[in-house]
Formats: structure tokens, C-alpha cells, sequence
């Protein structure tokens, strides 16, 4: 429930991928197909006069480069800020606040704002969570889902501890933080299973 | 609230494709980081750092010529498996191996592994014998439970079935998986 954007992932790891498969059936078709190599050089080569030619011709100064390598340099330089961004977009999202109300005229009259952090739901979840003997791990972390903020509850069992009743306790605790909050967020709870779940031992007393 | 958790629901049991995404950023941004660099040499006018990109391109338009055929066959083969592998992942549906567990007012999901080792659990009390006979395989729509028994002890099968049924009623999943259980033919001993 992160800010990931999927969408743009599989978006452009589709256009990766077709750009990279034809390029490799392309160089196995140079590789393999003596007809294919002549129709390549028959015509790339008068491409690469042309391009030298361009080239020859957009002299800066005389020895010096052509401009054509700066307009190729910027193309590049924004594909670089583009990757560089869509790296910094996955997993974001994290939000530090959970709920806020401005004080209006109509209400109490009081100028001001109340603002509840995530760190209030996280740290109750958590220390509630931490003291049972059947989790090995707790995690509370708080994400704007949508522009409105949603808890993510990760909870590691031990083997061997049914899903259902560590859910039912879970929903009883967040039962009791939107009572004492007076406000409801949306809460996800995911149960899953880490390398120490699987090397410590299992649950044989309750 | 409800149509949020189903989103939410939605996004948990599906892949986000996060790390072949970063991946392939990391991959493409140094490429064309070094193609950066070597343009702007070339178009201050200095020497190359490796290659002078007029040079590439060159040899690029030449190409069966100046390489050998298996190198090249064996770069377009590779180049074309990597293509592929972005391709699934850019269009398979991606689920995660999760269940959900129906709640008005949270948003649920438990990893199959979760699910796992709580009927083996389930299973081993039923059958009377130790963790290492009960192996539980979980998938979307099956549980297929795996018992050694002890040798010279009889299990019922109708029995484990039921206890791991029972469990299974009990956990409310989405979407309900239907229970095989197989009993092996040879038993164990000493255990």
C-alpha cells in the first residue's frame, strides 16, 4: 500500500523489454543469417555517412566537437534524471500524520489545529504487539493510501500459530485505539513469515 | 472505508515489481551516465575514455564483420532472455503467495507459509506424530497435507482430513483452498 507507482513500472519494463528482445533477435539474425548482415550494412553504412557528415558539418570551432553531441548529451541527461526518479518513487509514500482538524468558528470557536502523528497509532500497536510471546516480529508503519492515511501492521508468528486468531487480537487492539483516537484509519494487517520465523523454534506451549 | 481495504487488499496480493524496476533504472541510468560522458568529450573535443562514439557507431553499422559469430549470436540470445524476463514481468498478473482473510474493519492478509505451518501444525496433533512427518504445501485454491506415519502406527486419514478442514473453516480464507491428504505408503521409525 505504498506509493510505488506499478503502473509506471510494468509500463516501462515492458518497453525495456521489447527494445531488449528485439535487439537481441536482431544481433542473433546478424550472427546466424548471412542475408540479414548484407541488408544491415547495406544500410547502415550510407547512415553513418550521413552521420559523420552532420557531424563534420556542425563544427562549433574549427578542431572542436559538434553541437549534435550536446543534443545527444541532454537526451541522455534526462533519461538519467528519469531513471534517477523513478528509483526515488518506489516505496514512497510514508506519511507522519494521521489525523488533523482545524478549529472553526462554528465548532468551538477556538482558533488552532489538532494534529494526531502515525507515531501514536504505531508505538500503542506496537508496544501492545511486542509483548505477546507467539510474534517474533513487529513492524507499524503508517502510508498516505490515496491521500488519506492507512496504518500497515507487519507481524511475523512464530510457526505454527494460526493466522486467524493473531488477526482476531489485532482487531480487537485497533477496536480499542479507534475508541480511545474517535477517529477510524484505515488499518492493514499482514502476517507473513521471515527467515527467523523459519530458524527459531516452533510454538508448543500456549 | 470498504472500498479503500479492497484496494488495499488488491495492491497487497499483487507484486509491485519494485525490484526488477530498480534494477533496470540502475542498468539503464549508468549506460547512459557513460554515454553522457562520452558525448560531452566529444563535444568539448577531447579524447575518448573508451570509445569514441562516431567509432561505435561505426563499428556498429559493420557489424557481423569485426566480431566473432558465436560471441554475437551468444550477446543477441542473452540480450533477448533479458528482454523476456522484463516482458513476464511487465504482463504476468504477479500474485504474491497471500490469502486475505475477510474483516469489516481490517484489511487482512497472511502469507501462505503462515497458512502452512499453522495446519501442519493442526495436522501433527491430529495424526499424533512429530513435525519432521508433515509437510503442507499451500497454493490458491489447494492444500495438499503430506504424512509419514510412524511405522507399525495406523493413521486415519478421515480424521487429519477433518482437523485440517476444521482449522481451515476456522481461518475464513479468500479464496477457500480444498484439502488433499496423502498418507505415505512407508512409515518411519525412530522418531
Amino acid at each position: 500500500m505504498n506509493g510505488t507507482p506499478r503502473a509506471v513500472n510494468r509500463v516501462v519494463l515492458a518497453i525495456a523489454g521489447l527494445v531488449l528482445l528485439a535487439l537481441g533477435a536482431a544481433l542473433a539474425a546478424l550472427a546466424v543469417v548471412p542475408a540479414a548482415g548484407r541488408l544491415w550494412q547495406d544500410w547502415a553504412g550510407p547512415q553513418m555517412g550521413r552521420l559523420s557528415g552532420l557531424a563534420a558539418r556542425t563544427r562549433l570551432a574549427p578542431g572542436g566537437g559538434s553541437w549534435i553531441w550536446l543534443v545527444v548529451a541532454a537526451c541522455l541527461l534526462v533519461l538519467v534524471i528519469f531513471m534517477v526518479s523513478w528509483v526515488a518513487n518506489q516505496g514512497k509514500g510514508r506519511t507522519n500524520v494521521l489525523f488533523q482538524r482545524q478549529g472553526t468558528a462554528a465548532d468551538d470557536g477556538a482558533a488552532g489545529k489538532v494534529v494526531l502523528s502515525t507515531a501514536v497509532a504505531e508505538q500503542s500497536l506496537k508496544a501492545a504487539l511486542l509483548e505477546r510471546g507467539d510474534l517474533l516480529g513487529v513492524s507499524v508503519t503508517s502510508y498516505a493510501f490515496r491521500g488519506q492515511p492507512a496504518v500497515r501492521v507487519r507481524v511475523l508468528p512464530r510457526q505454527g500459530v494460526a493466522p486467524h486468531e493473531v488477526a482476531a487480537d489485532i482487531a480487537s487492539l485497533v477496536d480499542a485505539l479507534d475508541a480511545l483516537l474517535g477517529v477510524q484509519v484505515p488499518v492493514l494487517v499482514s502476517l507473513g513469515s521471515g527467515t527467523r520465523a523459519r530458524f527459531t523454534k516452533a510454538e508448543r506451549v500456549r | 472505508m470498504s472500498e479503500l481495504i479492497g484496494r488495499i487488499l488488491k495492491r497487497e496480493r499483487h507484486s509491485s515489481r519494485a525490484p526488477l524496476s530498480v534494477a533496470a533504472a540502475m542498468v539503464i541510468g549508468l549506460l547512459a551516465v557513460y554515454g553522457l560522458l562520452e558525448a560531452v568529450l566529444r563535444a568539448v573535443g577531447q579524447r575518448p575514455w573508451l570509445i569514441d562514439p562516431l567509432t561505435a557507431a561505426r563499428r556498429l553499422a559493420r557489424l557481423p564483420e569485426g566480431i566473432s559469430p558465436v560471441l554475437l549470436g551468444a550477446i543477441g540470445v542473452l540480450l533477448a532472455l533479458l528482454g523476456l524476463v522484463c516482458l513476464g514481468h511487465a504482463f504476468l498478473p504477479g500474485r504474491r503467495a497471500r490469502h486475505t482473510i475477510a474483516d469489516p474493519r481490517l484489511a487482512i492478509v497472511v502469507d501462505d507459509e503462515v497458512i502452512a505451518s499453522a495446519l501442519a501444525r493442526r495436522a501433527r496433533l491430529a495424526a499424533g506424530v512429530t513435525r519432521e512427518q508433515v509437510i503442507v504445501v499451500v497454493s490458491t485454491k489447494a492444500v495438499q497435507v503430506n504424512v509419514r506415519p510412524t511405522s507399525g502406527i495406523p493413521l486415519d486419514e478421515s480424521h487429519i482430513r477433518a482437523a485440517v478442514e476444521d482449522e481451515l473453516e476456522q481461518m475464513a480464507l479468500e479464496p477457500a483452498p480444498d484439502v488433499t491428504v496423502n498418507l505415505s505408503g512407508s512409515g518411519v521409525i525412530g522418531v
